[in-house]
């Protein structure tokens, strides 16, 4: 009975909600399509009442009364909002948002509408950041803009990326400035790119000026996600998970072979070979040293982000984790990153607004040796010899008679390697903002970016030995002492801005817009390390600074400091006259303390213009919706240049020994000259570009052509070394980048079936102007057993190989006798290396350049589908033109294992034109910088691959979820290129001038992913 | 509306005043000088800055890789018929392997390592020379440190002269209008040298005369027997005697009585040692340009591959042993100077050429600057700098030019009573020989002697036997005598310095 009532209350309650409801329905089209958009969505504001429109799009809702407003929306359409009031059928006709032009773009300390900007601006919006699983920020800047070129600086988890925006524009620090919600920061690899919601990056210098001396590279402006207005409260969770593997085995020689090249080798030079190579058949394979170095690893990521609005507060808070195992070393080269923001502003009075952004972030990186030719796993698992074993037969690890010095076994030191990497980050800032009259905003941020950071190194005692006792194992495979070295790093950067804005529309035709303002900035960095070396404890439990029975000749310490600091002045103007002629000015003057007292303030001057031709009265070509042209014209300045560069500092530390104990005394010197003259770079850069849109939207295209020079360009001018001193820095060389950027996009839909196809492509040459008084060229890229291979010099791009060039193979005696002088002792079967200045003797006199390490254009294209609730998006990228030299093998040894292709060597005259002889030795030095080494470095990467479902919003709407998506997505899944090394994609490593050079470069996985977006 | 405009004028006034307090600090805010370290404005100015100031001259003295390798062994006995190159095979170290065929290119980077690390000491010993006078202090001890300085920059125009022939003098602090300085002829750099040394020898203490904490110092005696040695090279056979005589007769140097105990760890600033660059190997593994060591890489560079954890380099030639066995029976110094297969190398094992393994394995490897692995640091590294002293200039080799001056000053009784005192130590017997015979005896002398010490090039080129010697290298008298300039070094003056001929 009790059960009945209950019931009928229930029910009764329920009719009387139901009865007090408004139904509305209607159909939801799109323009010149009256068949209805099945799938789009009506949602009741501020509520998760909502349905999902039928297949001939029509929907019906109910609303509690007259006051609801309706949200109706479809992805590709702009949301509409309509107050119910007195309609009960509304019909709805969405209006694309493909016309980017309508976008909001955030520019340096503004924003703009796309459609009103005269510079050259990229976006990169959080769909695209969030389309790949990324695990830095930067890596979303990859392919997809044009004349933006990102490089992943090595596989290895966590690792930096080397970003150049329209190309190398200085033989220095050519890294953008990065400016997150207003904050410059150093790197964004604290950023969770999920947190990201937009990133804009000004290319030309009439954009970037307003950053002034720091602006010469470009400027990343990012923004963080915050809450909207009047939002509903949004909870989202994503998550994938996936395993790496590595997609490439290089080539190289097996047991076998390798006891054949060896034997070859003792009888060309005249040695027995080596007994245990009597037979080489009976070694077979041998070791695959590869094999045993790799392995699959996982990734994932979790993310939970909460946002919401009311009309006075906004905010977003999200937590998320990612962690990553390398594909060499496992865990020995993880990471892990856990990030936490909160984002809110709140309209406290009616003029004044306040607000904070805080992000904390905590990352753990594991190290290995990268990128060397002595100490890196990579480089020793393509060096050492297939003969050897990795373990020994009691399990051990089993080291090589073989392989010299460096090559140890590199599963072992991978064993030994304690390398780890923590940082603590906090990057926040609060801000108030004043209307103090209509159109007249002041707004004052104070900003902070401090990291807290330490290094724990731990090198144990180990030895490979059979019999430690007898020290059979090679110096290499034996470390008699332990170390431990801890050190601790604090980055701590405050800024300070006050920015006046003002805005107003005179006559509806007179747009203005100014905005003044200043920043003071403090750069601190404090570095304190500590060490102690033969722990009487092997544990790496007990890797601490006390662990000593000796503390007077165990311990050291290290200790550093250092400070700069920024006080600017900037300005612009806005002018446009009927939202057809735009026009705009910057200007900034920048203090720095890195700048000599002679120079302490450089100026910055910009000016755009821009011309919308299809808002003329005359443009009758309706095909082309839109259609401006722009130009712009500005300098700006570069002041990576060393805290302290222009004076000359007293160094301590230059030390003697005197004494019967051999007392270490204490000398000091100077060791540089000082430059009280010394500036920034400064960069000058003409844009010019075209902004198409054709069929409302259909086609979008965008082209810039400009030239960039930098001039004023810091180098340390080699001054005559009898000065006794290194000479400063100077403000003495030029370099100039032309380039020419396209993009392309193209949205269209047949029936259910939407799809889209993006492109953009970058044409950069670069060319070194000038390098200062006598000019003479830069070298570096040293490879050991070749030398430097790499020379920076005046006409030429920067950081091109040089050396010798091939020309086959010497067959006979005659033609060693025919062909101009390289060595005494060279035979038949050695390389011939042209005689370019033809006076019959082979020196350093006939190098050349034989290849440039800078692509000659790079590209990404992306395809977008979706039917139904299936999306595929498909991302492709890669670069023409550019070279790489392949220094993985140590031709300075040779009991090193070699590449497969070494089979293919001279044998006899006729046998071969290209792999030289083998021998013990190289007295015609085979091995020396050559066109040899050098390949063509270009690829095409199908870097992303995806396919995603989401569950229709009809199902979705009786479970209150706005959004449940599952994907399944491969990176890296196909590369196609010449390279024979283990990754074409090669970053700077080292210094501005070590660029393509492949000296065991960690490549990237494999990633096979499934992961899942919910929204609710 | 009033309450309006004063809440404007108010908000006005805020944004001012910030503006103006910006401004109001902004000198100050900029001035940002270095927080560790002293600028050159504010130093030399008490006398451990003075201390301080020649210490770091000495530290040029153990420079060997600047940052490539310039090691006094590469010049005087890698380019000499004593010593191959070695290393790991032809492509270790290749242009090394051409300079010692004397088809050495103009721009390699050990000549142009030699030639900084040589001014980066000639620039020291110039702000010695001009900042020290100034300071307030001691005056003895300043009279002691400009004598240090005047040494330290003979000894490197020294090496310069003899390496490169003329070289800029670079006498003094250059100004920048000053850097592209040409070259000065051989004889004034021999006179600038000459006047230091003498200058030197003027001021500096007697061995004795210093306290032993400040072992290692530069002596009077180390002054005059560089001076001795630029004496011969100008063939001034009566001062270079006379001056020999005077270190002979002050006492403070006597021949350590076996020959053997010269090279050991104990035998560091032995009573026979006038000029000795002090190494030390427990300062730390960092290698390259001026780093924070004091240690030598001239240990693991001589040192043995494979089992004894060296590279291999400077390997004796069987003309330089066979020169051991010249009188017709061992030399006693041979064993001292050369490993032969089967000798046991310190506690690292028996020489075997399988203990060496890999490509290049040699009959003999050198031993003067072989390390026992129990004097080897503890930071480590598998390869780490040793600390064995370089031996610059011995008394044995002071007799020997005493020996040399005073044949060619015609006083065949005194040569033959300081090269007998030499082989006496040694127990073999004296010479007895005259004329030209002597010459030679003397001769074969410095080469068992002073073996492998880094002398025997400029040994032969100064005594006019290198085409002899060398001449089959390809070593081409009025040329290969001095060493091309550095390629980089005449482009970097816009060709104001000038090649030496026949490069």
């Amino acid at each position: 009975m009790k059960l009945k009532i209950l019931l009928l209350l229930l029910i009764c309650g329920i009719g009387t909600a139901t009865y007090s409801q408004i139904k509305i329905s209607g159909k939801i089209t799109e323009p010149g399509d009256p068949s209805g958009l099945p799938g789009a969505t009506v949602v009741q504001k501020g509520t998760t009442t909502g349905t999902a429109a039928d297949i001939d799009g029509t929907y019906q809702l109910s609303v509690p009364d007259e006051n609801a407003v309706l949200v109706f929306s479809y992805i590709g359409m702009k949301d509409q909002e309509v107050r119910v009031g007195k309609l009960r059928i509304i019909d709805i006709t969405l209006q694309s948002d493909a016309t980017l032009m309508e976008e909001v773009v955030v520019v340096g300390y503004g924003s703009q509408k796309r459609s009103n900007i005269s510079g050259a601006v990229s976006t990169i919006s959080s769909e695209e950041i969030t389309e790949l699983p990324i695990l830095r920020a930067e890596q979303a800047l990859q392919g997809r803009t044009a004349g933006v070129q990102v490089a992943q600086n090595s596989g290895s988890p966590g690792s930096a990326l080397t970003v150049r925006i329209r190309g190398i524009s200085t033989i220095n620090d050519s890294s953008p400035l990065y400016i997150v919600d207003g904050i410059p920061v150093s790197g964004i690899d604290y950023l969770n790119p999920n947190d990201i919601e937009s990133i804009n990056v000004l290319k030309d210098a009439a954009s970037s000026a307003i950053y002034g001396a720091r602006g010469a590279n470009g400027v990343v402006l990012i923004t963080t996600k915050g809450g909207k207005r009047e939002q509903q409260g949004q909870v989202s969770y994503d998550a994938y998970y996936g395993v790496q593997s590595p997609w490439k085995h290089m080539n190289l020689l097996n047991a076998r072979e390798y006891a054949i090249l060896a034997n070859e080798a003792h009888i060309a030079a005249g040695r027995a070979p080596l007994p245990e190579f009597a037979n080489p058949d009976l070694l077979g394979e041998g070791t695959n040293w590869q094999e045993a170095l790799f392995q699959d690893a996982p990734i994932m990521s979790h993310q939970l982000s909460f946002t919401g609005g009311s009309d006075r507060s906004l905010f977003t808070f999200s937590g998320g984790y990612f962690g990553q195992d390398g594909i060499v070393g496992g865990a020995k080269s993880g990471f892990e990153r856990y990030t936490a923001r909160i984002n809110s502003s709140h309209q406290v009075k009616k003029w004044l607004r306040l607000g904070s952004n805080l992000a904390f972030t905590a990352l753990t990186r594991n190290g290995l040796p990268e990128n060397n030719e002595f100490n890196t796993p990579l480089v020793r698992a393509l060096n050492i010899d297939p003969i050897t074993s990795v373990r020994k037969y009691d399990g051990t690890y089993n080291y090589s008679v073989y392989a010299d010095t460096d090559i140890a076994n590199p599963l072992n030191a991978i064993e030994q390697t304690h390398d780890t990497w923590s940082s603590n980050r906090v990057v926040g800032s609060a801000f108030v903002e004043i209307e103090l009259a209509k159109g007249l905003t002041f707004k004052s941020t104070y900003s902070l970016d401090a990291t807290y950071a330490k290094q724990d190194l731990f090198f144990p005692k180990y030895d490979l030995s059979i019999d430690t006792t007898l020290r059979d194992a090679p110096a290499a495979e034996r470390s008699v002492t332990n170390t431990v070295v801890k050190s601790d790093y604090t980055w701590r950067n405050w800024q300070w801005e006050n920015v006046l804005n003002y805005e107003h529309t005179f006559n509806t035709r007179h747009k203005i817009g100014v905005t003044l303002g200043t920043t003071a900035l403090e750069n601190n960095f404090v570095f304190l390390t500590g060490s102690n070396t033969n722990l009487p404890t092997n544990n790496v439990l007990d890797a601490y600074l006390g662990n000593t029975i000796d503390p007077r000749t165990s311990q050291g310490a290290g200790d550093g400091i250092s400070e700069a600091s920024l006080l600017s002045y900037f300005g612009r103007v806005n002018y446009d006259l009927d939202d057809k002629y735009l026009f705009s000015a910057t200007f900034r003057a920048d203090g720095s303390s890195r700048f000599g007292v002679n120079n302490r303030y450089g100026y910055f001057p910009s000016f755009s213009a821009g011309w919308v031709i299809s808002r003329e009265d005359f443009w009758k070509a309706e095909d082309i919706s839109f259609l401006k042209l722009r130009g712009s014209w500005g300098q700006n300045g570069n002041d990576k240049i060393g805290d302290y560069s222009f004076t000359t500092i007293v160094y301590s530390g230059q030390s003697y020994t005197f004494g019967p104990g051999e007392i270490i005394t204490n000398g000091n010197a100077p060791l540089e000259a000082s430059n009280p003259d010394l500036r920034w770079e400064t960069s000058i850069q003409t844009n010019v570009g075209l902004d198409v849109e054709l069929w409302n939207g259909k086609v979008n295209f965008t082209g810039d052509y400009y030239i960039k020079k930098t001039e004023d360009m810091l180098s340390r001018v080699p001054i005559p070394l009898v000065v006794g001193v290194r000479s400063p820095f100077q403000n003495v060389g030029t370099i100039e980048n032309r380039g020419l950027e396209l993009s392309l996009q193209y949205r269209d839909k047949v029936g259910e079936f939407k799809y889209s196809l993006g492109g953009n492509i970058a044409f950069v040459s670069t060319e070194v102007i000038s390098l200062g008084k006598g000019g003479e060229p830069i070298v570096t890229g040293n490879v050991f057993s070749a030398g430097n291979v790499s020379r920076t010099e005046v006409g030429h791009p920067v950081a091109a190989f040089y050396g010798y060039v091939t020309d086959g193979i010497f067959q006979n005696t005659e033609e060693i006798a025919a062909h101009a002088f390289q060595n005494e002792s060279t035979a038949p079967g050695d390389i011939r290396f042209q005689d370019l200045n033809g006076d019959g003797i082979i020196n350093e006199d006939d190098r050349t350049f034989i290849g440039n390490p800078t692509p000659d254009l790079v590209y990404g294209l992306t395809a977008d589908f979706q039917y139904k609730g299936f999306d595929l998006n498909v991302f492709v990228q890669g670069t023409q033109g550019n070279e790489i030299y392949n220094g993985i093998f140590r031709y300075d040894f040779f009991y090193t294992n070699r590449p497969q292709s070494s089979m293919e060597r001279w044998r006899g005259s006729g046998t071969s034109n290209f792999e030289p002889r083998v021998n013990l030795n190289d007295p015609n030095f085979n091995a020396r910088a050559s066109d040899r080494f050098v390949e063509d470095g270009s690829y095409l990467r199908i870097k992303n691959l995806q396919l995603g479902y989401s569950l229709p919003q009809s199902l979705l709407g009786k479970l209150q979820i706005q959004k449940f998506r599952v994907y399944v997505s491969a990176q890296n899944l196909l590369t196609v290129t010449k390279y024979s090394g283990l990754d074409p994609e090669i970053g700077t490593v080292g210094g501005a001038l070590e660029l393509g050079i492949d000296q065991g470069f960690y490549p990237q996985a494999r990633m096979f992913l499934t992961g899942v977006n919910l929204t609710f | 509306m009033k309450r309006k405009n004063i809440i404007t004028i108010e908000k006005s006034a805020f944004v001012v005043l910030l503006f103006l307090s910006l401004a109001a600090c902004e000198k100050d805010f900029l001035e940002r000088n270095p927080i560790i370290g002293s600028t050159l404005d504010n130093y030399y100015k008490t006398e451990s800055d003075a201390v301080a100031a020649i210490n770091a001259t000495y530290a040029t003295l153990q420079f060997e890789m600047t940052p490539a390798g310039h090691f006094r062994w590469f010049w005087g006995d890698i380019m000499s018929d004593d010593a191959v190159k070695g290393g790991s095979g032809d492509n270790d170290q290749p242009q090394l392997a051409a300079l010692e065929n004397f088809q050495g290119p103009t721009n390699t980077e050990y000549l142009e390592a030699e030639w900084a690390a040589d001014y980066e000491g000639i620039y020291r010993a110039n702000v010695v020379l001009e900042k020290v006078p100034a300071i307030e202090m001691n005056e003895q001890l300043k009279a002691r440190i400009l004598g240090e300085a005047h040494f330290i920059r003979a000894w490197f125009f020294y090496n310069l002269v003899t390496i490169f022939g003329g070289v800029p003098l670079a006498d003094h602090v250059l100004a920048p209008s000053e850097y592209n300085m040409p070259k000065a002829s051989a004889e004034e750099v021999w006179a600038l040298v000459e006047a230091d040394l003498r200058a030197a020898a003027a001021s500096l203490p007697v061995r004795s005369g210093y306290p032993a904490s400040q072992l290692g110092r530069i002596t009077k005696g180390a002054a005059q027997a560089l001076l001795v040695k630029t004496l011969l090279w100008k063939q001034n056979w009566a001062e270079a005697k006379t001056i020999a005589e005077e270190i002979i007769n002050s006492g403070e140097y006597t021949l350590v009585p076996e020959y053997k105990d010269i090279f050991t760890t104990a035998g560091e600033n032995n009573s026979e040692s006038l000029f000795e660059i002090q190494y030390m190997s427990e300062s730390g593994g960092n290698w390259g340009y001026n780093s924070n060591n004091e240690g030598t890489f001239a240990n693991v560079f001589q040192r043995a591959r494979g089992q004894f954890e060296g590279y291999g380099f400077n390997i004796p030639t069987q003309d330089f042993v066979d020169e051991f066995f010249k009188e017709g029976f061992e030399d006693p110094r041979l064993s001292s100077t050369v490993f032969r297969e089967g000798d046991q190398m310190g506690d690292r094992g028996l020489f075997t050429k399988e203990a060496v393994g890999g490509v290049n394995v040699f009959d003999f490897y050198p031993k003067k600057f072989f390390n026992n692995k129990a004097e080897e640091a503890s930071f480590g590294d598998p390869n780490p700098n040793g600390g064995t002293n370089d031996r610059v200039i011995r008394y044995s080799d002071v007799l020997l030019m005493h020996a040399e001056a005073s044949y060619h000053a015609g006083n065949e009784g005194a040569a033959r009573q300081s090269l007998n005192l030499v082989r006496d130590r040694v127990k073999i017997l004296e010479v007895t020989a005259t004329g030209p015979a002597l010459l030679d005896a003397i001769y074969h002398e410095r080469r068992v002697e002073l073996g492998l010490e880094g002398h025997r090039f400029f040994d032969l080129v100064r005594s006019g036997r290198a085409v002899a010697a060398l001449g089959g290298l390809g070593y081409v008298d009025n040329i290969h005598r001095v060493l091309p300039i550095p390629q980089s070094q005449i482009q970097a003056t816009n060709g104001a310095l000038v090649q030496n001929p026949g490069y």
